[in-house]
């Protein structure tokens, strides 16, 4: 099937905002409907976008498989040890160590479950995106 | 073959009827107490947030496994058939 610009462009018009929302997807989920399960795949849409309109070997020049993996195994560790430094303070495993409810400030005032969401986030999406990418692979 | 789909559908059917149609327990001592005290124990104003990530975050660490899992399977079996 031969491709057309049309897709080119669009493509490479739309993959940074699709990323752009799945951050912001992220970075919100203790205030508004989102969360790191779903901003992770919006994360990982805008990669399949890039992967199916320009091509797994380009997609993969601006997201390397190895870190993409790397990535993932990261993001996992960073949960873990977020748990285990709940149960070094005596609050218990993934207890919330810091203390929640500081409103009147610009950072989020769940600051635990941001946390958790932004290693959920890439987690998530380096995940499903080493799949899509896996499966599209044509060699 | 018609026969066992029709039994799949009643059956199906009226085990939404008993299920929908049933008595639900709208407020519950657990619900009651993440609706109070949900914004003020964990800090995150989406409840939803409020429960998978603060009073259930062994939940999410198990749900991040699966997710790992996934990926491992689908790499192995790719790799496999190469």
């Amino acid at each position: 099937m031969a491709k057309t610009d049309i897709l080119d462009v669009v493509a490479r018009k739309l993959a940074p905002f699709m990323l752009l929302f799945g951050l912001y997807l992220v970075s919100y989920g203790d205030t508004s409907p989102g969360g790191g399960f779903q901003g992770g795949v919006v994360i990982a849409s805008g990669v399949i976008l890039l992967a199916m309109a320009r091509g797994v070997s380009a997609a993969e020049r601006l997201f390397p498989m190895h870190r993409l993996s790397a990535a993932e195994t990261a993001a996992y560790g960073v949960f873990l040890a977020a748990g285990v430094v709940g149960l070094v303070l005596g609050v218990g495993f993934l207890g919330d160590f810091t203390r929640p409810g500081w409103t009147n400030s610009p950072l989020p005032a769940a600051r635990f479950i941001f946390l958790l969401n932004l290693a959920i986030g890439i987690k998530v999406a380096c995940g499903v995106s080493l799949i899509c990418m896996y499966l599209f692979r044509e060699d | 073959m018609r026969i066992v789909e029709i039994v799949a559908m009643v059956t199906v059917a009226l085990f939404l009827a008993l299920i929908l149609g049933g008595s639900h327990p709208t407020e519950t001592p657990l619900r009651g107490h993440v609706v109070e005290n949900g914004v003020a124990e964990t800090g995150a104003v989406n409840l939803v947030t409020a429960i998978y990530l603060g009073y259930r975050a062994f939940d999410t660490l198990g749900e991040t496994v699966v997710l790992m899992l996934a990926v491992s399977g689908v790499i192995f079996f790719v790799e496999q058939r190469r």
